[in-house]
């Protein structure tokens, strides 16, 4: 048989969890209003190097190398900048960031086949410039649908 | 204690930092010490006992102002944490309901 103080205690120990384990989720500076333009010209800059794929092989592989760079310092001052960025695949999201989480997922293919379709139909330079409007108006999109899911979330754990 | 309770992990600071590397890579000192709102001697102090029950592990990158300090779960902190949270659910499985859920 479990006493009281020892059930009252256990509930105070999972009332912990869950705070803490909501943490990284909630826990984040301010998006800076540059964030996604910024990946949106990334993503740009990726699917515009293929420019170069044939005409000129050292351009393209530089240009991919050079931004590939960038991502690897962009993530790790993210990182740096977050404190403990969380990583899907690792811990329990809380079920409204999972929500959010889930509609990116379900957004991103359908940016890459609107790409995909641009890029048939007039080629990759202009393919870059949708890839440009796309992922910065997605993003967009999803930091504010992120934004309102984690003070969901902070108003639910209070 | 409780039964099944790993006393490392029971302590409130601990299991709170425990709870945030189950859900991150690695996490900051500042972060840890921002959210448990405690001191940097109190964290550091919580952070090495976890640390030396082999639970976390500690990096530091540079020195001074540049530098920084970040903590990362190990595979036995991940077990342990898993038992602890899993021993309390079970304690509240058969735990009478508190007051005004009766």
């Amino acid at each position: 048989m479990v006493s009281n103080v020892e059930s009252d205690e256990a509930r105070q120990q999972l009332a912990i969890v869950r705070r803490a384990e909501a943490a990284p989720y909630i826990d984040y500076p301010p998006t800076p209003w540059w964030y996604s333009p910024a990946v949106g010209a990334w993503a740009a800059g990726m699917v515009g190097a293929f420019t170069w794929w044939r005409s000129d092989a050292a351009v393209f592989v530089g240009l991919l190398a050079a931004l590939i760079a960038v991502e690897l310092v962009f993530v790790a001052w993210m990182r740096r900048r977050h404190g403990a960025l969380p990583m899907p695949g690792r811990g329990t999201p809380p079920r409204e960031i999972a929500a959010a989480w889930r509609g990116y997922a379900a957004g991103l293919p359908v940016v890459a086949l609107a790409v995909a379709l641009t890029w048939w139909l007039a080629g990759a330079p202009v393919a870059a410039g949708v890839t440009f409007v796309l992922v910065t108006a997605g993003l967009a999109a999803y930091e504010r649908r992120y934004a309102a899911a984690a003070a969901k979330v902070r108003s639910r754990l209070s | 204690m409780i039964d099944g309770i790993d006393p490392v992990i029971h302590v409130p600071k601990r299991l709170a930092a425990m709870a945030i590397l189950a859900n991150a890579p690695s996490a900051s000192f500042r972060f840890l010490r921002d959210h448990l709102r405690i001191s940097d001697s109190d964290l550091s102090k919580q952070m090495s006992a976890l640390e030396a029950a082999g639970y976390v592990q500690c990096t530091k990158d540079g020195h001074g102002r540049g530098g920084s300090t970040t903590y990362r779960m190990t595979a036995a902190g991940e077990q342990a944490y898993a038992a602890h949270c899993a021993a309390l659910r079970a304690l509240l499985d058969g735990a009478p309901l508190p007051p005004g859920e009766v």
